[in-house]
């Protein structure tokens, strides 16, 4: 997220920049209208002196509004920054491990219901560093056996914490 | 002196005891391992070990239980430079400089500093509870609903000294935390808000969110660097900070520690808001602001010494008044009745030799504290050595299990998943974490106080400027927030034009002018 600055001493926005900031901008604000809109049916206090449940959240949901209109104002008036230098480029990012990533987890959980912490997290820490390019299976899978022992044994064994045990073995 | 006759006569006494000694050097060491691993804090500890202290005598019990309070409050710093990882909310703020400071490849220093300040500020909190006791604990007893709602606002102002780059983005973090934090029930009438009729969102998952926010996201970025075997060898060359640079610390520790045992005495707050405050403050009163976020030694200084500071400040209410300052100390409040012993102003009277041989077993906690943390640090380096390709899914490992281990619900680690994948998000645009943590361990507090204050008030705003603590917090809190606008401004007039970008006025490095 390096930016060059633009002639003239002000920083500028890559256009992909510009992009991504507009649409988190329009996000959060449709959250905030949708915070305001369910404070709507919120009841009213019973109390005089209160000032309900409905005032805090309908606050700092305009409040969101405003900064985020602010935001969007800045990001479409700031400069356009050059392109980046080829020599210089960083190298890039690989989204897609990100993304593979982040399902494997949400997939690890998922199982983690059934099958338990047991079998769920070594197939999990083998398939991650498969994923970040360790391709020695049969290290892997032995870093994957120990890690999840030693987490299991300093959280269930030494600090009595239970640990998932998935409903196909309650 | 009596206190000081006493304390020598304390200090005897526990060397009598060696049994209490050991129990408080397990206490120390088990603390430190419960605050380095997500998930479990110290309220967690003190509360896993309460059991244990049935059968022992009052001081060997109320000693370990020490032992564990202080060693995890400090833990929670160990893996939160190394790893980005907070054990514990109040090392959330340590993250936000400690683990730039491990990139620069300055771990071992940022590890060292964090823990004699954590010693020093944890030490100098024993000495004003054994000093100061009953004059200190007569000013806690002055917070009421207005003022503990002015600390909050004041702990929120300083969202725009955590903002790093831009403080709008910042801001716009902070008030997403501040509308997140409404999610549960209403403090007031029990009303669920924003709920979706799931019982688990009753009360905001904090500390999900935050592992979330911090731990996941930052190993999510990891999974995006084609670079990915290589681990930070070699980053503990050096551990105990050169003289010279913990020499220019001392003033700020000191600071820190003071503000540390003053919101440590106030009941609700705890370290993690120790913590941050000590950070806005280190970095208004630096002389380098602009450093503060990118690896600054001062603010890892001030964190670790304000949150330990809040340690006896937090149990110097609990032991004169009987009001906890915090949840771990309403634990040990708990213990000290288990034991038969009733806090307040009689337990000094009653049970005076007790009292002292315990502060006594404190002082010693905390050279424990700093002899275990100093020696383990080499050990816990190794884990900077490890590829990245296996300490990646160990740390996200780490994550899942640390979040089912709060409340032992998988819901929570649903909320930690997505929490990291927004984190992954908002660091990859520039929006920072830290006021979204902030803002979810404040917003409920400034919410209750404020409602409770104005139904106090008979539903008058006058509390707001007509109690001096109360009109005090809610200026600082204005300025604060002011505070980066004044910077700019001040910048521009110096330089002589409007477009002149300074850095430490806060402005955007993606170029979003504010």
């Amino acid at each position: 997220m390096s930016n060059a600055p633009a002639p003239g001493g002000k920083a500028g926005l890559r256009p992909q920049d510009r992009l991504a900031t507009l649409v988190i901008a329009v996000l959060v604000m449709a959250v905030a209208v949708a915070a305001i809109i369910v404070a709507g049916d919120f009841p009213p206090t019973m109390l005089e002196t209160d000032v309900g449940p409905a005032r805090f959240p309908i606050i700092f949901a305009v409040a969101l509004l405003v900064l985020c209109a602010i935001l969007v104002f800045n990001t479409l008036r700031a400069p356009a920054a050059p392109p980046d230098d080829p020599a210089e480029a960083e190298p890039k990012a690989s989204y897609g491990t990100v993304a593979i990533g982040i399902v494997a987890t949400a997939v690890c959980l998922y199982a983690m219901e059934f099958v338990g912490y047991a079998i769920a997290t070594p197939i999990y820490l083998f398939g991650l560093m498969w994923l970040m390019g360790r391709r020695n299976l049969l290290a892997n899978a032995a870093i994957a056996a120990v890690l999840t022992a030693l987490i299991y044994a300093a959280f269930a064994i030494a600090l009595s914490v239970p640990l998932p045990v998935g409903s196909l073995f309650e | 002196m009596y206190e000081l006759d006493m304390l020598l006569h304390g200090a005897q006494a526990l060397l009598n005891q060696p049994m209490a000694l050991l129990l408080a050097l397990f206490g120390v060491t088990l603390g430190i391992i419960i605050g380095a691993l997500p998930g479990l804090t110290a309220t967690m500890g003190v509360a896993i070990l309460l059991p244990f202290t049935f059968g022992m005598d009052p001081l060997s019990g109320l000693l370990m239980i020490s032992g564990v309070f202080f060693g995890g409050i400090y833990g929670g710093s160990v893996t939160a430079i190394l790893l980005k990882i907070p054990g514990t909310p109040a090392a959330a703020a340590t993250a936000i400089d400690g683990y730039e400071l491990t990139k620069k490849g300055q771990a071992g220093i940022a590890l060292g500093t964090a823990t004699f300040s954590s010693f020093l500020g944890g030490t100098a909190s024993v000495f004003v509870l054994i000093f100061l006791a009953p004059v200190l604990a007569r000013f806690a007893l002055e917070f009421s609903a207005s003022e503990s709602f002015a600390l909050a606002v004041f702990g929120l102002s300083i969202i725009a000294s955590i903002s790093g780059v831009s403080v709008i983005k910042g801001l716009i973090s902070g008030f997403l935390g501040l509308l997140l934090a409404t999610v549960g029930l209403d403090p007031m009438g029990g009303f669920p808000r924003y709920t979706g009729g799931y019982t688990e969102l009753f009360n905001v998952p904090f500390i999900p969110v935050m592992i979330g926010l911090f731990a996941a996201a930052e190993a999510f970025k990891s999974l995006e660097d084609p670079q990915v075997r290589a681990g930070m060898a070699a980053a503990l060359d050096r551990i105990i900070p050169p003289w010279h640079m913990f020499r220019r610390q001392l003033g700020n520790i000191a600071r820190s520690s003071g503000l540390g045992i003053v919101i440590g005495m106030i009941p609700g707050a705890g370290a993690d808001i120790a913590a941050f405050v000590a950070y806005n403050e280190a970095k208004r009163f630096s002389k380098t602001p602009e450093n503060y976020g990118k690896g600054e030694l001062g603010a890892v200084a001030a964190c670790e010494s304000g949150a330990n500071g809040c340690t006896g400040g937090a149990l110097l209410t609990m032991l004169t008044l009987g009001i906890p300052g915090d949840a771990v100390t309403a634990v040990m409040l708990g213990a000290l009745t288990l034991q038969g012993l009733q806090p307040g102003p009689l337990l000094f009277k009653d049970h005076a030799d007790l009292v002292f041989t315990l502060f006594a077993g404190m002082l010693v906690c905390y050279v424990f504290m700093l002899v275990v943390g100093l020696g383990s640090l080499r050990f816990m380096g190794r884990i900077l050595q490890m590829p990245k390709s296996v300490l990646t899914p160990c740390i996200l490992a780490l994550c899942i299990v640390g979040t089912y281990a709060i409340n032992n619900s998988m819901f929570d680690i649903w909320i930690m998943l997505a929490a990291g994948v927004v984190g992954y998000f908002m660091q990859k645009w520039d929006f920072p974490a830290s006021p979204v943590v902030l803002a979810l361990i404040m917003g409920p507090m400034a919410e209750a106080n404020f409602r409770r204050a104005l139904s106090l008030s008979n539903g008058s705003y006058d509390f707001l400027y007509t109690r001096p603590i109360t009109a005090v917090l809610l200026t600082i809190a204005i300025l604060t927030l002011m505070l980066p606008l004044l910077r700019r401004l001040w910048a521009q007039r110096s330089a002589g034009g409007p477009s002149t970008i300074n850095p430490a006025a806060g402005s955007s490095r993606m170029g979003t002018p504010e």
